[in-house]
């Protein structure tokens, strides 16, 4: 728009130095010239004015002649000249931006004095711009902002005139507190804000009498009528069509209430009084406050209880304002109906205005014109009496009533307030309107009126006495109840978090109440609040429960606070049993969902990151308007899983999944027990990049990566338990390995590549805890084989290790579970952590860590394990390919030293029982499958659980554990006939699984196969020790055809 | 003036990056910077044309409102574009990205444009931030990015018009609530071709002075 009229005095500026005081004489000659505005010198009077502002700065920034020449000259003058003549919109702009320019880039606090000190910029201020035209108001407020900016002790003298009671900066902006274009409203708050933090008491004084009032009260007023559409919008809403206009209104509402916690924080006290006096009789208290438990036919009621929950949450979570948020709390949790009339008998004896205090009414007059009679008002009474000493006297007055209890303080300061503005306003008029507005109320409530107002005056006399009538506080406790939805639930529970995290509120007002204080010492809790926060975790338990995530992880955060005193828990025994009893219920509800599918371990395992990495945030979730809505289940809404209830089988067993670990860590937590048995993979027990292993012992293949970008490295392949490992020579100890990459075998994607019968394609995603997030790959890379049978073996081996790695993590969930695990794997010693739920970690750290490198083969062949293991000078170790069905060596490891004799070895499996969770399940458990598919879904198949029968499953694994026990010290033959009988009982104990599945009769029936197979195995042991590994191949055929299959292409 | 849309823009940064200069660089160009002269603005509009179509930006620059948490939430919500600008003499305006662009992405509406701007490009000498760090750090956070100069001019347009343009595109596919102006994005008047100069009707609430 400036771009075109490259101009004229430039043209004429070229020859000499545009930035001079000699320019500034010329273009003052041209001002001289052209004191009226017309259409032909129009664009030299916009290029004039620009330039001189350029030289201006240009002055300030190195030559002060050129301020002293403006000024002697009066340049400003020309510009008000201009101004006032109907010059059009064109210089209008031009001019307003050139004094945007101008004072922002002045830098020297005397060229600012100058270009202030004769009053022409308040007439620019109050010059009646068009304001109708956009740019001109956004120029306009720009402008004001910029003078705001710069406004200090010191330079607020040229804005606000003491005799004449005149701020114009501050009344001219304040009119466009409610403009249509945000932006502006944005602009006019900066303003005020600006203009409150300077510490000028004078004109604090002025703004508090002859502005704050009518500011206030009209701010107030514009914010709660935000609030009806707000609360309008939630009523009318059908099927969540007005979420994008209800999301507007709370982000409007959350920047009005952090606009109020800005003035409020800035602690002008005298302005904050009133501030809260207005928010907290007219907006608060009779808006919010009395939704909360008016009935629903009366006229009264505003807005919705949900609404009125929801936003009052909104408040303490960011106000904290001593005087303000802890009057509105102790009228929440302590105070009763009788904040609304009260006021009436008190009136009766002091004024008639104070009648209408706790009403949500329209102020009697617009802003505009409220500021204008208060303009002259204050003219006429100038100077008979200031001011500020009115509001001195005022303040005494007050000093002497604080010793009274807190809430007739907060009644006095309301009326004093409420006088004031009387006072001020002195409309007779309005003071009417009020009054009828009040005896509607007290018409209303004629009713209950008597009682209250009897309750009241006996509960002030004593108020710590528990009976008084708290129908706020019953309101929440009854809205706690989530029978058929947590819609009001989930407000409560914020509402009460937020109250209890407030730092404006006093801890003994909670205390009294009992409410939780975060970190406070105390000994006793709220019974019924704990009480009705257990009943929401068993409802979330149940399968039918109507409870969302979000309103669980409320309740487990504010019982934690109830209950744990310190490191101390205060939980008394019935509540604890009745919290156990939710967690019982969220375990069957889970073990309903459990499956062998490969998802449900994904599922489990992201759910836990999920939970873990993203607690809930309170002040985030309180900014989401969607809970606003009666609760959905439906995900095309696009609200986040945990703010809703949960749609088709999948997001129900994620839901099942969160709830069993909520409540689970709760109860660990009160019970001061550690977690020991999730994240089902700990971080510290991997293995990390740059770790130095001791490889020998260990299967390697040597391979070249190439990854996506190109890069080569020579590597050795090494599988572990749960990961795979990329490691190369380590130059100090012979071998030993430093890893250079491990990524988890369960995240893992390996495919043959196709014009390359030697090389494999690995991708290894990062595990994610967002479920709509695109799967980051760690790891991707061409891996390039000595051959193709290495190149094969390889294969196998990862592929046998994700079903392996995967396998035993679904046994640690199903222990978790207390699900029985396989028969098989009773037999091999898979022990249940119930029994020894500490022991997973303590041996996978003794793998991993041991002098031996459990380098994992998930080829089954429990004997032939013994034999590669137990033979260190055996060749397996030098010809990987022949070393295919190497046994799971970590459990080796762990129980006996590569030293032992085959006799210790023994000793060492019957040991196991006890130490050794996991991996010998996955012998049996690989054997007969199909390793291609990687399918688990025929093996880890359970029977559906129902609860009963789960029972008798857990009595007989303990069962089973004695067997184990016994069999340590026994000889194999007597074990494995127990084993044997136990897995035959399994057997019949699937009744079901016709019905639940296809292919678990199959399933069934390979279990015992494997039993079989492994019991042979474990036979062979002694035999097969002193053979080669050829021997091993073989065993290995014969347990796995496809293995078997894939050797003969070879 | 009649345009097709408005597009709000917010400059975000610390203080001393250049945010004003850029401002006043694009929206007027008859301030031309010289070695010694420093000059800025914090607010200004221009037209500019994308597609055919005239599009005015109107840039709020929210210098030395900091202190004040619910100016700087209220000026995220208001934009439908941020030019994050750090200077590439100053290491620490560059270390500092990370939190404005949390603030950012906290405040504003999920679909506001946000350009990463490494400016005074034209003080090669005292460079501390290599131009690849800028271009890393802005893919990795999705922004578009660029280096300026508002001394030199040198793309200041196209870092205000790319910004647009990606605004613009977003309209195209329908992902900005165009009708919600609480997006930073509004409608031209419809009839606005016929009013030139003059502020023709007396609209909105305002008690509109009679003069220009």
């Amino acid at each position: 728009m400036f771009g075109r009229s490259r101009s004229w005095v430039g043209g004429q500026g070229k020859s000499k130095n545009i930035h001079s005081l000699d320019h500034l004489k010329y273009m003052y000659h041209v001002l001289t010239k052209n004191t009226t505005v017309t259409d032909h010198n129009r664009n030299l009077l916009v290029e004039t004015i620009r330039s001189i502002t350029e030289i201006l700065i240009w002055g300030d920034q190195n030559d002060s002649s050129v301020f002293d020449f403006f000024l002697e000259k009066n340049m400003f003058a020309f510009f008000l000249n201009i101004l006032r003549q109907k010059s059009g919109r064109y210089v209008c702009v031009q001019l307003l931006q050139t004094l945007n320019i101008l004072f922002e880039n002045i830098s020297h606090e005397t060229s600012l004095y100058y270009l202030l000190s004769n009053n022409h910029v308040n007439s620019i201020i109050v010059h009646k711009f068009d304001f109708s035209d956009e740019e001109i108001m956004a120029y306009y407020i720009s402008f004001l902002k910029t003078l705001s900016l710069k406004l200090n002790n010191h330079t607020v003298h040229f804005f606000y005139n003491e005799h004449t009671n005149d701020f114009a900066l501050y009344t001219e902006a304040i009119k466009f507190f409610n403009h249509p274009e945000s932006m502006v409203r944005i602009a006019v708050r900066t303003i005020t804000l600006n203009v409150y933090k300077v510490d000028n008491q004078h004109m604090l004084h002025y703004i508090r009498d002859k502005t704050a009032v009518p500011y206030f009260s009209n701010l107030v007023w514009f914010i709660g009528s935000h609030v009806i559409e707000l609360d309008k919008c939630v009523q009318t809403d059908e099927e969540h069509k007005n979420r994008g206009k209800l999301s507007d209104l709370v982000a409007e509402h959350l920047d009005h209430l952090h606009y109020l916690n800005d003035i409020l924080i800035i602690n002008c006290e005298f302005l904050s009084e009133v501030l809260t006096d207005h928010l907290l009789n007219r907006l608060f208290l009779p808006l919010y406050v009395f939704s909360l438990v008016s009935q629903e036919q009366s006229e009264d009621r505003k807005i919705n209880p949900q609404v009125s929950l929801y936003l009052l949450s909104q408040v303490f979570l960011i106000i904290h304002y001593q005087p303000l948020v802890h009057s509105l709390a102790d009228v929440i949790l302590n105070g009763d109906l009788s904040v609304f009339t009260v006021q009436t008998e008190q009136s009766a004896h002091k004024s008639l205005s104070n009648a209408g205090v706790r009403r949500f009414t329209k102020p009697s007059e617009s802003l505009e014109r409220s500021l204008e009679m208060s303009r002259q008002r204050g003219r006429k009474r100038a100077q008979k009496r200031p001011n500020y000493k009115n509001v001195g006297e005022e303040e005494e007055e007050e000093r002497g009533s604080e010793e009274g209890p807190e809430e007739e303080k907060e009644k006095a300061k309301g009326t004093e307030a409420s006088s004031k503005a009387s006072r001020t306003s002195g409309d007779t008029e309005e003071i009417e309107m009020v009054v009828m507005e009040k005896c509607r109320v007290s018409d209303v409530s004629t009713l209950t009126e008597q009682n209250i107002t009897d309750e009241e005056k006996s509960a002030a006399a004593a108020r710590s006495e528990g009976q008084k009538s708290r129908p706020f506080l019953d309101m929440f406790y009854n809205a706690l109840d989530c029978d058929t939805e947590d819609y009001q639930a989930l407000f409560v529970l914020c509402l009460l978090y937020a109250v209890s995290h407030s730092k404006g509120i006093n801890p003994e007002l909670l205390e009294r109440i009992q409410l939780p204080v975060p970190n406070q010492d105390r000994n006793s809790y709220s019974q019924v609040l704990v009480e009705r926060v257990i009943r929401i975790m068993n409802q979330a338990a149940q399968p039918d429960g109507k409870v969302r995530l979000a309103t669980l992880e409320l309740s487990c955060l504010l019982l934690k606070q109830s209950v744990l005193s310190g490191s101390q828990c205060i939980i008394k025994d019935i509540h604890l049993a009745c919290l156990e009893g939710a967690r019982e219920e969220s375990l069957h509800l889970l073990r309903r969902f459990y499956k062998g599918e490969e998802i449900f371990l994904d599922m489990f395992e992201d759910e836990y990151r999920s939970m873990m990495n993203k607690p809930l945030n309170v002040e985030y979730l309180m900014m989401d308007a969607s809970i606003l809505l009666p609760p959905t289940g439906t995900p095309l809404t696009g609200i986040d899983f945990v703010k809703r209830l949960p749609c088709g089988d999948v997001e129900r067993t994620r839901r099942a999944i969160r709830v069993f670990f909520m409540l689970r860590s709760l109860s660990l937590q009160l019970q001061g027990e550690p977690e020991t048995q999730l994240p089902l993979t700990r971080p510290e027990d991997l293995i990390k990049t740059d770790d130095v292993l001791d490889l020998n012992n260990s299967d390697l293949i040597a391979c070249m990566v190439v990854s996506k970008d190109g890069v080569q490295a020579q590597r050795f392949l090494a599988v572990d338990v749960y990961q795979m490992s990329l490691v190369e020579p380590d130059s100090k100890r012979l071998g030993w390995g430093v890893v250079k990459f491990a990524g988890l075998l369960q995240d893992m994607q390996v495919s043959g590549v196709e014009d390359d019968s030697r090389a494999l394609n690995i991708i290894i995603h990062k595990p994610t805890s967002n479920p709509h997030a695109k799967p980051v790959p760690i790891l991707q890379a061409n891996f390039i084989f000595a051959d193709h049978i290495r190149c094969i073996i390889a294969k196998q081996r990862l592929a046998k290790g994700r079903i392996q790695a995967r396998r035993m993590k679904m046994q640690r969930i199903a222990a978790l579970l207390d699900l029985p695990v396989q028969p098989s794997t009773e037999v091999l010693g898979f022990s249940q952590p119930s029994v020894t739920s500490s022991l997973p970690f303590r041996f996978y750290d003794q793998s991993r860590r041991g002098p031996a490198f459990a380098s994992v083969d998930k080829v089954p062949g429990f004997a032939v394990a013994h034999v590669a293991q137990h033979n260190p000078t055996s060749t397996s170790f030098t010809s990987p390919p022949s070393s295919g069905p190497t046994g799971p060596c970590d459990f080796v490891t762990s129980s006996s030293a590569s030293t032992h004799t085959v006799t210790q070895s023994q000793t060492g499996l019957s040991l196991a029982p006890s130490l050794t969770p996991t991996p010998q399940p996955t012998i049996s458990l690989l054997s007969n499958n199909d390793a291609e598919t990687l399918s688990v879904d025929s093996l880890t198949l359970l029977p559906p659980a129902s609860p009963p029968r789960l029972r008798s499953f857990s009595t007989q694994s303990s069962v089973q554990d004695a067997d184990e026990i016994i069999c340590a010290g026994q000889t194999e033959d007597d074990c494995m006939v127990a084993v044997d009988a136990q897995s035959q009982d399994d057997r019949k104990d699937i009744p079901v699984i016709p019905e639940e599945d296809e292919a678990s009769p199959e399933s069934g029936h390979l279990l015992s196969e494997e039993t079989e197979d492994l019991t042979k195995a474990q036979r062979e042991v002694p035999m097969t020790q002193p053979e080669t590994d050829s021997a091993g191949v073989t065993t290995d055929q014969e347990d796995n055809p496809d293995l078997e299959e894939e050797t003969a292409i070879d | 003036m009649a345009y097709a849309y408005l597009f709000k823009y917010i400059i975000i940064g610390d203080t001393g990056v250049g945010k004003s200069c850029l401002l006043l660089q694009f929206t007027d160009k008859r301030f031309q910077p010289v070695h010694d002269l420093t000059i800025g603005v914090e607010f200004g509009a221009r037209m500019i044309t994308i597609d055919g179509k005239q599009i005015k930006l109107q840039i709020w620059d929210t210098a030395g409102q900091e202190s004040f948490r619910s100016i700087t939430r209220s000026y995220y919500r208001g934009a439908a574009g941020a030019l994050l600008v750090y200077d590439i003499t100053r290491r620490d305006t560059f270390n500092h990205l990370t939190t404005w662009l949390e603030d950012a992405r906290q405040h504003s509406n999920s679909n506001m444009v946000i350009m990463l701007i490494g400016n005074k490009s034209d003080l090669e000498s005292r460079r501390e931030v290599k131009k690849e760090e800028g271009e890393a750090f802005a893919r990795e956070h999705g922004l578009i990015f660029m280096e300026t100069s508002a001394k030199t001019a040198s793309n200041v347009e196209e870092a205000f018009i790319n910004t647009a343009k990606e605004i613009y595109e977003k309209i195209q596919e329908g992902v900005f609530d165009i009708n919600n102006e609480a997006n930073g994005i509004k409608i031209g008047p419809q009839h606005a071709a016929t009013n030139s100069t003059m502020g023709g009707s007396q609209g909105g609430q305002q008690a509109g002075g009679g003069c220009c």
